[in-house]
């Protein structure tokens, strides 16, 4: 169809044509980078924490714990101090006073029946707990057994720490992907898709109000069917999508033949885990990017079908943006899920949100990054979202083919529902 | 003018249309013919149905009921969008679009191919003088120029019909002449025209047919003239100079006026059947009135419909 094709091209080029357009091809990658990796630097680390150790120990138990913390990245070690009357107590005044982190306090029943306390202002960062918890567990295992005679030596080399390493397998083949590689795949991927879907599918409503809003629509549907015009539109702007994921795409991998570069000391992690481990960075294989693509699709067109028909029931941008509200808690269902998916890509809940179409299209490449899927359940969430597609699309163009036509009050569900019937 | 019968393939018909919307019927059984050729006027006042009909006939909506044909056949506007150029009573354009691009864009929509609407276009701005405005974005254009654009729209593509929803309102004068003119200079190349409006001055000076509804029915249609004749009755229109004597009496006299319609310094009379024009005349000069105009006229179309459609439906 010429005309729709003509409706495509327009939305294409007027929006490529756009500085937003440029500024988002540009800034995008900066803002997904930002978004991912500020908030999991300040999980790991939290920056170090200042800590006194109250040593009551006269086993020199106290000494080793603090040199060890010491050496340690997590901790540092303010000063040691044998304990006193009311030194808890001020100490604790100045942890409130935010003067320090915190207080460790030893005695010698800490090597004996495992006691030990840490007073922080903040005893909820896992990270610091495990640490403490470790090397703590560690010494005193080493005390008590130095103190039952056995040879220090032997202690050290009980004492080896086991390096697991984590492969993905993938059909039958063990892959070189590690478990913390899918993980943050399967991370990255969701936020991207999130993000875009939201972003593209509002876009697509804002057009439709667009034209809503300065009755456009009317000599538009004059000359083509409500269907094809919709469809033109979202065709249209997944176009505009589809470019700029190539733009980061291209983008992403002259990055990459800079990274030595670039990335410089942000370590190995830093360096492979940015927006550009979605284009063709060796541990993403192609098939992954393969059903990214597919599910990205798939969800832009579920979803700015009903972004489509928000923006036809409303009749200002004020009223769209209350009407999106349900339709972007949808998309978040899967989104906000991705812990769940990527820790146990097996269990019912994560099979069920990859194969509902509202959630499959973010669940399903997370749970396919996170851990294997198979080939008939793949196949059949697609055949799914592809029915969910046709289904919603439907209803949608129904919904749009009257409501670009009403103005006033935006239709309560009853109203919606009649939409549905006679359009 | 006796072009009382149409050609006998009207380029429009409409049969017994109908549409409903929830809890009313918008447009009840209306049935219209368009010669080809022709100026044809929808009248109606505020919510008669004029929009919904045109609606209809641009298969924007559906009927209900009844069949619309375009062209001789069966279908809607739709299926001819190339042949039709169609302005909708509210108007706007892409605000952030260059004026060129929407124009070759509108263009497309109506089924011309790209280079030959940008060609058209180019020429149009050219005519209506907006040259040089051609790769600014509409939002920077004034109103006025705005309007000058969207009637480009509507005739870039040389239609054989043209569907003008209330073509008049809101234009500045200026555009008002240029869209009036722009009518007529169609109606002299052959092209149908039919607009729909509430404003019956602009209808008796352009429309050599047309059709009155309101509350979704036709009242009347056919030949200006017929109408005037048959619904016109005698009308009589009286000015004063000054003093108006016991003219007031003269009028309430129902042997003579049937219908009076007194603005204080001007009024309109309708003759009672038999009465005499005369007779009044000399009634008013002996009454002490003093008289700038004494005319014995057709009823404006302004009359009619208020006399067809009734004060109340005027008002809603």
């Amino acid at each position: 169809m010429r005309k729709v094709w003509a409706v495509i091209r327009r939305e294409f080029v007027e929006r490529v044509r756009s500085r937003w357009f440029w500024v988002s091809a540009v800034l995008g990658p900066l803002f997904f980078a930002a978004i991912i990796f500020i908030p999991l630097h300040f999980t790991a680390t939290g920056g170090t924490k200042a800590i006194v150790v109250v040593d009551g120990t006269t086993s020199g138990f106290g000494a080793r714990v603090a040199d060890s913390l010491a050496q340690g990245r997590t901790f540092t070690i303010v000063a040691r101090q044998a304990p006193r009357p009311g030194l808890v107590d001020s100490l604790t005044h100045v942890v409130g006073r935010n003067r320090l982190d915190g207080l460790l306090v030893l005695t010698d029943r800490t090597v004996e029946s495992g006691a030990a306390e840490y007073r922080a202002a903040n005893v909820s960062s896992f990270h610091d707990i495990d640490e403490l918890r470790g090397v703590l567990g560690r010494l005193a295992v080493t005390a008590r057994l130095e103190r039952a005679g056995v040879d220090p030596a032997t202690v050290g080399r009980a004492q080896i720490r086991i390096d697991l390493q984590t492969k993905k397998i993938s059909g039958s083949e063990t892959t070189g992907e590690s478990s913390a590689q899918s993980f943050w795949l399967a991370y990255v991927m969701s936020i991207v898709l999130f993000i875009v879907i939201a972003v593209y599918g509002v876009n697509v409503m804002s057009s439709v109000l667009e034209e809503k809003t300065t009755r456009i629509v009317e000599v538009l549907v004059s000359s083509l069917r409500p269907f094809e015009l919709m469809l033109g539109k979202v065709v249209g702007v997944g176009a505009v999508s589809i470019f700029q994921f190539a733009i980061w795409g291209l983008g992403g991998r002259l990055v990459l033949s800079q990274r030595a570069a670039l990335v410089g000391d942000l370590g190995p992690q830093g360096g492979d885990v940015g927006q550009e481990a979605m284009f063709q960075l060796p541990p993403v294989p192609a098939a992954t990017v393969a059903v990214f693509l597919a599910y990205f699709l798939g969800g832009f067109f579920l979803y700015s079908a009903m972004f489509a028909a928000v923006g036809a029931m409303s009749s200002n941008e004020q009223e769209a943006r209350q009407a999106q509200q349900p339709v972007v808690f949808l998309l978040m269902i899967a989104y906000l899920s991705v812990f769940a998916l990527a820790n146990n890509p097996g269990s019912t809940y994560a099979v069920a949100l990859s194969l509902v179409p509202f959630t499959s299209p973010i669940a399903m490449p997370v749970r396919w990054a996170a851990g294997s899927v198979s080939w008939i359940e793949l196949l059949g969430s697609l055949a799914l979202l592809g029915i969910g597609i046709a289904l919603v699309t439907w209803i949608a163009a129904r919904i749009y083919r009257v409501g670009i036509l009403t103005t006033g009050k935006r239709p309560n569900v009853r109203e919606l529902i009649r939409w549905i019937e006679t359009a | 003018m006796t072009a009382r019968s149409p050609s006998p393939a009207p380029i429009l018909l409409l049969d017994r249309v109908t549409k409903r919307f929830a809890g009313h019927i918008a447009v009840d059984a209306l049935s219209l013919s368009v010669p080809r050729g022709v100026i044809y006027g929808l009248l109606g006042p505020n919510g008669a149905g004029k929009t919904t009909t045109i609606r209809m006939i641009m298969d924007i909506l559906e009927p209900d009921g009844g069949v619309v044909r375009v062209f001789g056949e069966p279908s809607g506007g739709r299926a001819h969008s190339e042949r039709i150029g169609y302005l909708p009573e509210e108007r706007g354009l892409y605000r952030k679009m260059r004026v060129l691009d929407v124009l070759v864009f509108l263009g497309e929509m109506k089924g011309i191919d790209r280079r030959r609407a940008h060609q058209l276009a180019g020429e149009w701005l050219e005519r209506l003088g907006l040259a040089q405005w051609r790769l600014r974005r509409v939002e920077e254009l004034s109103k006025g120029m705005q309007q000058k654009v969207q009637f480009i729209s509507t005739m870039l593509h040389d239609p054989d019909l043209l569907i003008l929803d209330e073509p008049f309102s809101g234009l500045d004068p200026v555009n008002a002449q240029v869209m009036k003119d722009t009518v007529l200079d169609l109606r002299s190349r052959g092209k149908t025209i039919l607009f729909s409006t509430h404003i019956m001055e602009q209808a008796e000076k352009l429309c050599e047919q047309l059709c009155i509804i309101a509350r979704g029915r036709k009242l009347v249609d056919g030949a200006l003239s017929d109408i005037k004749r048959t619904h016109g009755g005698q009308h009589l229109v009286i000015g004063f100079d000054g003093s108006l004597g016991e003219a007031a009496q003269v009028f309430t006299d129902q042997r003579l006026v049937s219908k009076v319609d007194n603005y204080g310094q001007y009024a309109e009379l309708e003759l009672a059947s038999g009465a005499d024009p005369q007779q009044i005349l000399q009634r008013l000069v002996t009454s002490g009135a003093r008289l700038s105009r004494f005319e014995l006229q057709e009823a404006s179309l302004n009359k009619i419909f208020i006399d067809l459609v009734g004060p109340e439906a005027v008002r809603a």
